[in-house]
């Protein structure tokens, strides 16, 4: 069978500087993948090419989902096709209330009538953002904004899901809150490929993992052993 | 009193229209992060398009208005796609599009000037009668229905941004556009309804004030400055401060030149301008935009 999520030949420049040297890529339905590396790597102007995100003149190579070419398609069609990105940092809309918020990632369905019982759905996944509905997101906490982000990009019901550093910047025990919640949405069978700089979380959580470096994929394979390589040891799991 | 009462209706007459364009400056300016100095010239395009509806083509007044809403809604819509949206894409700096905003106005006002008149056309009356009575001093019924109008138009521009999805998907974008086009909004379109939108209302803030001021090529470019002053006053990007800003500018200016000299009033209104900018740059709504930049 034909990967959900493939790259060929990925290249991707800003302007003369090439930051993506040539990377292939594949995440096949249901599968969890993660991809790690030191900053600056490529690891999240790879997302944000994949999501449309990103100025389409600077992408060289084949970006395939679902079988259709999608590279340089313009971010909302993208997500259209249900190929969702929870951002880095989060971007939550700030001066909108949690459920508004929501609602926003709700945009695109045509079925209004079940989006009451999603947002109940996601309640009930983080009880939290219920009790805080009618707040401002701008006034959430960190962990509480990863999770109106998760929320957001899930309520538009997506195929597979892009996270972009997902534990950045959170308390280790909103950290594991977090990696729970898309380790469950992973099992009702949402593809997912998140960017995450805290290896051990990232292999641990993970089937399969490619290791960035520069620009280019430096190691591929499944997390448990990558999580014996002697280098992916020394370079990324501090020793 | 009498004459409180008759500068009063005045001034929220004219602060209405001032609204109006206020609130098209500070849409443009949550959704893209840009000035435009078109909007006063918008609406001198409104008011004689309106013109051309209501008094050479004889069509109701009503049917005029939303005719001049549409068309002027289209112009705005299509300065967004054909002129900024251009420029944006060449990756010019932010001032290169605001000269391009100066450059559309005045290509507005002596396009209006080719195609219309040079002269003041009188714009006809929407009433059978001259004046009403309100509170026992006689108004001209035009400027009730200016200030119920901007009332009507500012009410419903508050339900269209909190109430309805395109509305929201709109105060999305412009809090986070990125954001908003990974939650499958089409950030360019919402933008370019926005200039839709900015244009809209402007336009028929010239079929309001055309019954009291007369339609010349020059009628918006004065408003719209003045406007521009009351959507710094309001906080400029805050659509309601535009809303209050714009009101109270146009409310002040009136007594001005009621009570003291008809001819400080502008003298007053850019003053007041630029106490704002030193004492409040934020506005009455306290908007951090201008501090952003």
């Amino acid at each position: 069978m034909a990967p959900l999520l493939e790259l060929q030949d990925f290249h991707y420049y800003y302007g003369n500087i090439h930051t993506v040297k040539g990377i292939n890529m594949k995440v096949d339905e249901g599968e969890m993948v993660t991809i790690i590396g030191a900053n600056g790597a490529g690891k999240t102007t790879t997302l944000q090419a994949i999501s449309g995100l990103k100025e389409a003149k600077g992408i060289r190579g084949k970006i395939l989902f679902n079988g259709k070419e999608i590279q340089g398609l313009s971010g909302h069609r993208i997500a259209a096709m249900g190929l969702c990105q929870v951002l880095e940092g989060r971007h939550v809309f700030s001066k909108l209330t949690v459920e508004e918020n929501l609602m926003t990632g709700a945009y695109l369905r045509k079925d209004t009538k079940n989006i009451k019982d999603d947002l109940k759905d996601i309640y009930r996944r983080f009880p939290r953002l219920e009790e805080r509905r009618t707040q401002l997101a701008g006034t959430l906490s960190g962990g509480e904004q990863q999770m109106l982000a998760i929320g957001r990009a899930l309520i538009n019901k997506p195929k597979m899901m892009l996270l972009d550093e997902p534990s950045l910047g959170l308390a280790p025990v909103i950290i594991k809150e977090v990696f729970k919640a898309i380790r469950e949405i992973n099992k009702e069978g949402v593809t997912v490929l998140f960017v995450e700089q805290n290896s051990k979380i990232a292999l641990n959580t993970a089937n399969r993992g490619y290791v960035m470096q520069v620009g280019e994929v430096a190691m591929e394979g499944y997390c448990k052993d990558l999580l014996e390589d002697e280098e992916v040891k020394k370079a990324y799991l501090g020793g | 009193m009498r004459m409180l009462i008759q500068l009063i209706i005045t001034g929220l007459a004219l602060g209405g229209v001032y609204s109006l364009i206020s609130m098209g400056y500070s849409l443009i300016y949550k959704a893209s992060g840009l000035m435009t100095f078109a909007q006063g010239d918008i609406l001198t395009v409104g008011a004689f398009l309106g013109l051309t509806f209501y008094r050479f083509l004889k069509l109701p007044y009503i049917v005029a208005l939303l005719l001049t809403m549409a068309v002027a809604f289209i112009i705005g819509f299509l300065l967004e796609k054909g002129v900024i949206r251009k420029l944006l894409n060449k990756n010019v700096n932010a001032i290169y599009i605001v000269l391009a905003t100066i450059a559309v106005s005045y290509i507005f006002q002596n396009g209006a000037q080719a195609i219309w008149s040079s002269k003041v056309e009188y714009f006809p009356s929407v009433f059978s009668t001259d004046s009403v009575a309100v509170l026992g001093v006689n108004v001209q019924p035009e400027s009730l229905l200016c200030i119920g109008a901007s009332m009507i138009c500012m009410i419903l521009l508050h339900f269209f941004m909190t109430k309805t999805r395109i509305g929201t998907s709109m105060r999305a974008a412009a809090m986070d556009s990125m954001a908003a086009e990974s939650c499958g909004i089409n950030v360019s379109l919402n933008t370019g309804i926005t200039w839709g939108i900015a244009a809209g209302i402007a336009a028929i803030g010239g079929i309001f004030i055309g019954p009291m001021y007369g339609v010349y090529v020059t009628l918006g470019s004065k408003l719209g400055t003045k406007g521009f002053a009351g959507a710094v006053m309001g906080g400029y990007g805050n659509m309601y401060g535009a809303m209050v800003g714009g009101l109270l500018l146009g409310l002040l200016e009136t007594l001005v030149a009621g009570y003291i000299s008809s001819e400080l009033r502008n003298l007053f209104a850019y003053i007041i301008l630029i106490i704002f900018l030193f004492v409040k740059p934020t506005g009455i709504f306290n908007e951090q935009a201008i501090q952003d930049v």
